[in-house]
């Protein structure tokens, strides 16, 4: 994967990427859009792949489920992957089904010792299943659970180093969490596995107004806030330059701003390299 | 503080207050943190809840134009409590929305409701149902004089048969115009298939249903042709299967072994 800024590609700009080819160091997009076995999505990113670089980002995996992997799934997404042979694949830290009842969203898990063995195997599971290493992503969370083993950034690391897989660094979610738990959000990025970090994830978030106290909603709406773009530039600081990701899901505005976005952190990346030269 | 519990037995918890309709009070081994445990759930009730709305609100458009975003709001928050999400893949999730329909009281005034559902739902399986490529026009002439041939139909291609004037109905709610709509009296027979990226539909006559239907079902030309004929005596097999070889929507004969030759209607 290019060291360089990607985006996601989103519905509303299949099109035109597909007619115009802008410039662009790589894209990402969700996995689950590809489980399909036809239809205009596959089609054009069959006419994508060859000119850009790809990441398959998985939402729906649950890796962290309590009960097991639906292996359905992990059976497409190693189809998926087969097809599209992408740079990079990744699934979250988290869990969001059980019993085959599935919320669609990204669950926070406790940060047990029991919650750590377990997502540590499922990343093991499908790093097998899928015959190469992973990425997992670290989510952003509302709530913590009590009777923890480890602190939120140790639950990262050691699920990482444990099983082998590769970080795909949120700093959006670092800052997020860190507002919503009431953490240094430094000390969250200097416990990460420096040498796991192959990818960075960049992203908007909303304020919840008129609570006791600060929340902030991972809702991917808007531009990277100021804070994060401060965190990220740390994260750069201390990982080197990693590819990154900027990722917009609700209110998708036009290619341009996200064009833009990822040439702010262009800017960064390319910024910390010329202070290494 | 709260001894921790088992994971499995967490997450139980934590799901059944996702799919529950009246909010928990209390709320066992979640860190307030300066809010009340409730309040930090109900964010991923919310959350959930608008997922699953959402992506019923993007399969079904027409149902939503019909019946407004608050009454389709409740439905699918109904619906969602009834038919929990089959998948971590979204695209699953709502294949028994039109049944649901069925079971509410509010919607008796509107009896073509379910079926513009079920409509919904097919186009949605046509625009991500796999490719397939089309029967070449001389292998089908050859297989067309064989009355024990069969075809298969392109994986997009869907059919569904109302009693109401379903595409009609889509068609209006999708972009009504300045007049209201007349609903026809009789029902619809709707192919849909997929083409150019697109779903494409158009209504059927009985008998060229009947046709496609028994042609779906892997049954022979023969069979095809006599369920048509039943229909309709002056059914005329090569331009009904012709329709569907110039859509590109036969895409290879599974047998031709026998050498009986297609009739027309006797």
């Amino acid at each position: 994967m290019p060291v360089a800024a990607g985006i996601g590609l989103r519905a509303p700009h299949v099109a035109r990427v597909l007619a115009e080819r802008p410039r662009i160091a790589w894209l990402e997009t969700h996995s689950e859009n590809l489980f399909a076995t036809g239809g205009p999505f596959r089609d054009a990113m069959d006419g994508i792949r060859p000119d850009y670089p790809l990441s398959l980002h998985g939402v729906g995996l649950s890796l962290g489920s309590a009960d097991a992997l639906d292996t359905a799934h992990l059976r497409r997404l190693r189809e998926v992957v087969d097809r599209y042979q992408p740079e990079l694949v990744s699934e979250h830290l988290c869990w969001g089904a059980l019993g085959g009842r599935h919320s669609n969203d990204l669950l926070p898990l406790p940060f047990t010792e029991e919650a750590l063995q377990l997502v540590v195997s499922r990343i093991e599971q499908v790093q097998d299943a899928l015959g190469r290493q992973i990425l997992v992503e670290n989510i952003s969370t509302y709530l913590r659970f009590e009777g923890s083993d480890y602190t939120e950034w140790d639950f990262v690391a050691e699920s990482v180093q444990r099983s082998g897989c590769g970080l795909l660094c949120d700093v959006n979610n670092i800052y997020v969490n860190s507002i919503n738990h009431g953490f240094d959000p430094q000390v969250y990025l200097r416990a990460m596995p420096r040498a796991a970090v192959q990818e960075i994830h960049l992203a908007g978030f909303t304020r919840k107004d008129n609570l006791p106290v600060p929340l902030l909603i991972d809702s991917h709406s808007r531009r990277v806030d100021a804070a994060v773009w401060k965190l990220y530039a740390e994260a750069i600081d201390l990982f080197g330059p990693v590819p990154t990701l900027i990722e917009w899901d609700q209110d998708i505005p036009k290619l341009e701003v996200l064009l833009d976005e990822a040439a702010h952190a262009g800017e960064v990346l390319d910024a910390r390299r010329a202070l290494a030269a | 503080m709260h001894a921790a519990p088992s994971l499995l037995e967490c997450q139980r918890r934590f799901m059944a207050a996702l799919y529950a309709p009246e909010e928990p009070g209390q709320v066992e081994a979640i860190v307030g943190n300066g809010l009340e445990p409730a309040a930090r759930l109900r964010i991923y009730r919310h959350s959930c809840e608008a997922i699953h709305t959402g992506a019923l609100r993007t399969t079904y458009p027409a149902v939503l134009a019909l019946v407004g975003e608050a009454f389709f709001d409740q439905c699918a928050s109904g619906y969602r409590r009834v038919h929990a999400s089959p998948s971590g893949n979204l695209q699953a999730f709502g294949g028994h929305f039109a049944d649901y329909l069925e079971t509410l009281p509010e919607l008796r005034t509107l009896p073509y409701l379910p079926d513009v559902a079920r409509l919904e739902w097919l186009r949605q399986q046509a625009i991500l149902a796999g490719d397939a490529e089309a029967l070449p026009n001389a292998v089908f002439e050859r297989a067309l004089a064989v009355s024990e041939s069969t075809f298969m139909l392109h994986p997009s291609v869907q059919r569904l048969a109302s009693p109401h004037a379903i595409l009609t109905i889509f068609q209006y709610a999708m972009a009504p115009g300045e007049e209201g709509l007349q609903l026809p009296d009789t029902g619809e027979n709707v192919l849909l298939w997929r083409e150019d990226g697109e779903v494409a539909m158009t209504t059927l006559d009985a008998a060229s249903f009947a046709c496609i239907e028994t042609i779906a079902h892997g049954h022979t030309l023969a069979v095809a042709n006599a369920a048509a004929c039943a229909i309709d005596p002056a059914f005329d097999l090569r331009a009904c299967i012709g329709s569907l070889v110039q859509r590109g929507l036969i895409v290879r004969p599974t047998s031709s072994p026998g050498t009986k030759e297609s009739k027309p209607c006797q």
